[in-house]
């Protein structure tokens, strides 16, 4: 266990985020990557998102904060991520993709870190903002949102070594694995929930003859 | 022994069952709501109660004998001279009542035209000049004219067949008045029946002058793709896209016009028309004002948005617009928010207080009244202390009395601690006093972005001032601190290194 720890890999997160293209192909080919600190970063970046809801002033966010639930929306964001992973898998092993699913893990937790790190500071900022300053607010969390996405796709682009073309068009794949992912799932539970069902009314037959 | 254990349960029980039934203070058979900043419905007290009815079956005539129940009542219309019209049209009358005690004053059945004894036939609509002729115009639909009675109720002119030079009207447009009104001008304001293009004005020589305030079709950017994506023959099969009419009218003290429309995207209830006929009203943060906002029915699929039916200016800018899909009185105040909403349908009607086929409102001192076709009757409402206060304090604030209207807001508070708008009102007054901090507080808590900046923009500005010592030091103990740390750890690197280079 304490190998993923290793205060080499926490900077290494980090220093991905001024060298991606070195940063993530080390990280293919070099194993100095972390799945489980990855994962404590799709953790961080969905408590971060849940505070930025809740936290930030009205001035910025239409939320009612009533409505936020940080558990549900943890679990939604660990869905996603895992569906991320699985369908970007399921996709670039078939087009000739050199990473695996370890090295699609740790690119797309890394790749949270900017918006871990932007959304805390853009919620404290919203705090000393009136109407007509939201720019400020906006732009640190536009950025933070936009350098995430970049280092998602030069971290797919370079652990598949694919060209950004085929980068593009295996994402675009990705989403429709998804869907695809989705759509089993969402039919396995209903199949199961009629066979239940079936074997449920065959008990209170049998109860109440 | 047992006996007397058991009488002392039941006497228990009873103390029990008795706290258990709260008794409400308005017992009313409709929830009064209002929707929060997020557009949740919060239920609120009920601002206005049922206060009786006018049923034409009570009413006496100078003989002692009841004028007959009311047929389809369709419009309502208070006179400056303190009279009460109802639109009799199933009977062919108006009927004209005292607003104080709505004893009989007077029913219009028909007027003689030059010797000629003609009648009213199915009138629609009905309203009186501002001025001190007082003359009553009546929209007698079935005979396609508006009749013009003095205030003797004699006839004064007669407006049928409206002409003009050029095509504005088409060849064969027949002129069948529904609702009406006239300025304090003297322009008299008509909604005819399966006129798209608007209102119908009249000046004061009562020539037709043009239409007035014509609503346009709004088509989405799917329909647009749909339809051209569909052949000819699909498209003629579609049903035509015409812009809603107008159903109900009133003019305030400005001489605006409301006019009423059942809005096909549900937004907007109501048109306030400067001279001009163009659409001044304003609308609240959420442009919503047209009623509901996404109302669900029981089986949890959408019921549809409220189409307004009739409109009536209050009084400071207040106005209420009458929903005839659930029977619901929206009232809005004069910068678009929502003040209250009550009212609804009953199955049967039976319930004192709700509607059937509610058609028209009008409001008479503090009293609304809504005229309704199925039941008959003439519904009565009085406002609650909660209802009428929210008035009160609306009406200050509308005067720019925004200090005053501070103890108002607060009385409101207490029956309502979810009311945005009060909340907005006591910031508002806050910040004008200078009190940034506590306005803060208050605006927030009403959800006003715009106030509150400014509170908070003024409030940091003090801050800053009041701190700018504390402020400054801090910076430059942070930076001094900061390069003389610099400094120490290149201090040590440099030692360190000089050993290295020592050894």
């Amino acid at each position: 266990m304490k190998k993923y720890f290793t205060k080499d890999k926490w900077k290494y997160s980090f220093y991905c985020l001024s060298h991606p293209v070195d940063g993530f192909y080390e990280i293919r080919h070099r194993d100095r990557g972390s799945v489980p600190i990855a994962f404590i970063y799709v953790i961080l970046y969905s408590l971060c998102y849940s505070i930025n809801r809740l936290a930030s002033s009205f001035v910025v966010n239409d939320t009612n904060p009533r409505s936020v639930n940080a558990l549900s929306e943890l679990f939604g964001v660990l869905v996603l991520y895992a569906l991320l992973c699985v369908g970007n898998w399921s996709i670039t092993c078939l087009m000739s993709g050199e990473g695996r699913l370890k090295d699609i893990s740790i690119i797309i937790g890394y790749s949270m870190l900017p918006m871990i790190l932007t959304l805390i500071p853009a919620t404290i900022i919203s705090q000393v903002i009136a109407a007509n300053e939201e720019a400020f607010y906006y732009i640190l969390v536009t950025l933070g949102t936009a350098y995430s996405l970049l280092l998602m796709l030069i971290g797919i682009m370079t652990i598949h070594n694919y060209s950004l073309l085929k980068t593009l068009i295996t994402l675009v794949l990705t989403m429709i694995a998804i869907l695809v992912i989705i759509f089993c799932i969402v039919m396995v539970y209903s199949l199961v929930n009629q066979v239940f069902g079936f074997f449920h009314s065959i008990y209170l037959e049998l109860l109440f003859r | 022994m047992m006996k007397n254990v058991i009488q002392k349960m039941l006497l228990m029980l009873l103390v029990f069952v008795m706290l258990a039934s709260t008794c409400y203070a308005d017992d009313v058979p409709y929830t009064t709501y209002n929707y929060d900043y997020w557009e949740n419905i919060v239920y609120t007290p009920a601002a206005y109660i049922p206060d009786g009815k006018i049923d034409g079956a009570t009413i006496l005539d100078e003989n002692g004998e009841a004028i007959g129940g009311f047929v389809t009542p369709n419009d309502v219309y208070l006179g400056k001279d303190n009279h009460l019209y109802i639109v009799d049209s199933g009977n062919n009358r108006v009927v004209v009542l005292n607003a104080d005690d709505y004893s009989l004053i007077h029913i219009i059945e028909g007027f003689d035209n030059n010797g000629v004894a003609e009648t009213l036939k199915n009138p629609m609509g009905v309203c009186i000049s501002e001025n001190e002729d007082g003359f009553i115009y009546i929209a007698d639909a079935d005979n396609y004219r508006v009749v013009i009675l003095n205030s003797d109720y004699t006839l004064n002119t007669i407006v049928e067949n409206p002409q003009r030079e050029d095509n504005v009207l088409e060849d064969n447009f027949i002129f069948c008045p529904q609702k009406l009104i006239v300025d304090s001008a003297g322009r008299l304001y008509v909604i005819a029946k399966n006129t798209e293009e608007g209102i119908l004005v009249f000046n004061e020589n009562l020539e037709f002058e043009n239409y007035f305030g014509t609503i346009s079709v709004s088509i989405s950017t799917w329909e647009r793709v749909w339809r051209k994506l569909s052949t000819k023959a699909q498209r003629q099969k579609q049903a035509l896209k015409i812009s809603t009419e107008f159903n109900g009218l009133d003019v305030d003290d400005d001489g605006f016009i409301y006019a009423s429309f059942a809005d096909t995207n549900g937004v907007q209830g109501v048109k306030r028309l400067n001279p001009k006929g163009l659409d001044v009203i304003k609308k609240g943060y959420n442009e919503h004002t047209g009623g509901d906002i996404g109302q669900y029915n029981a089986t949890g699929s959408y019921d549809g948005m409220s189409r307004a039916i009739d409109v009536c200016y209050c009084e400071n800018g207040i106005y209420s617009f009458l929903d005839s899909r659930r029977g619901r009185v929206f009232t809005y105040d004069h910068e678009g928010n929502l003040l209250y909403v009550f009212g609804g349908f009953s199955d049967n009607g039976a319930q004192e207080g709700c509607f059937k086929t509610p058609k028209a409102i009008e409001k008479n001192k503090e009293q609304l009244m809504v005229a309704d076709s199925t039941l008959n009757i003439v519904l009565l409402f009085k406002p609650t202390e909660y209802g009428s206060l929210i008035n009160e304090a609306v009406g200050l604030r509308y005067d720019g009395d925004e200090a005053t209207a501070v103890p108002v807001w607060e009385n409101v508070l207490k029956y309502d601690a979810n009311f945005e708008l009060a909340y907005v009102g006591l910031g508002k007054a806050y910040l004008s006093a200078g009190d940034n901090k506590k306005a803060m507080e208050y605006l927030e808590l009403g959800m006003s972005k715009q106030y509150y900046s400014i509170a908070f923009r003024r409030y940091r500005n003090e801050f800053l001032v009041g701190n700018l010592e504390w402020i400054l030091t801090l910076a430059v103990v942070l930076v001094i601190g900061g390069v003389a740390f610099k400094k120490w750890r290149n201090r040590n690197k440099y030692t360190d290194n000089s050993a290295d280079t020592l050894e």
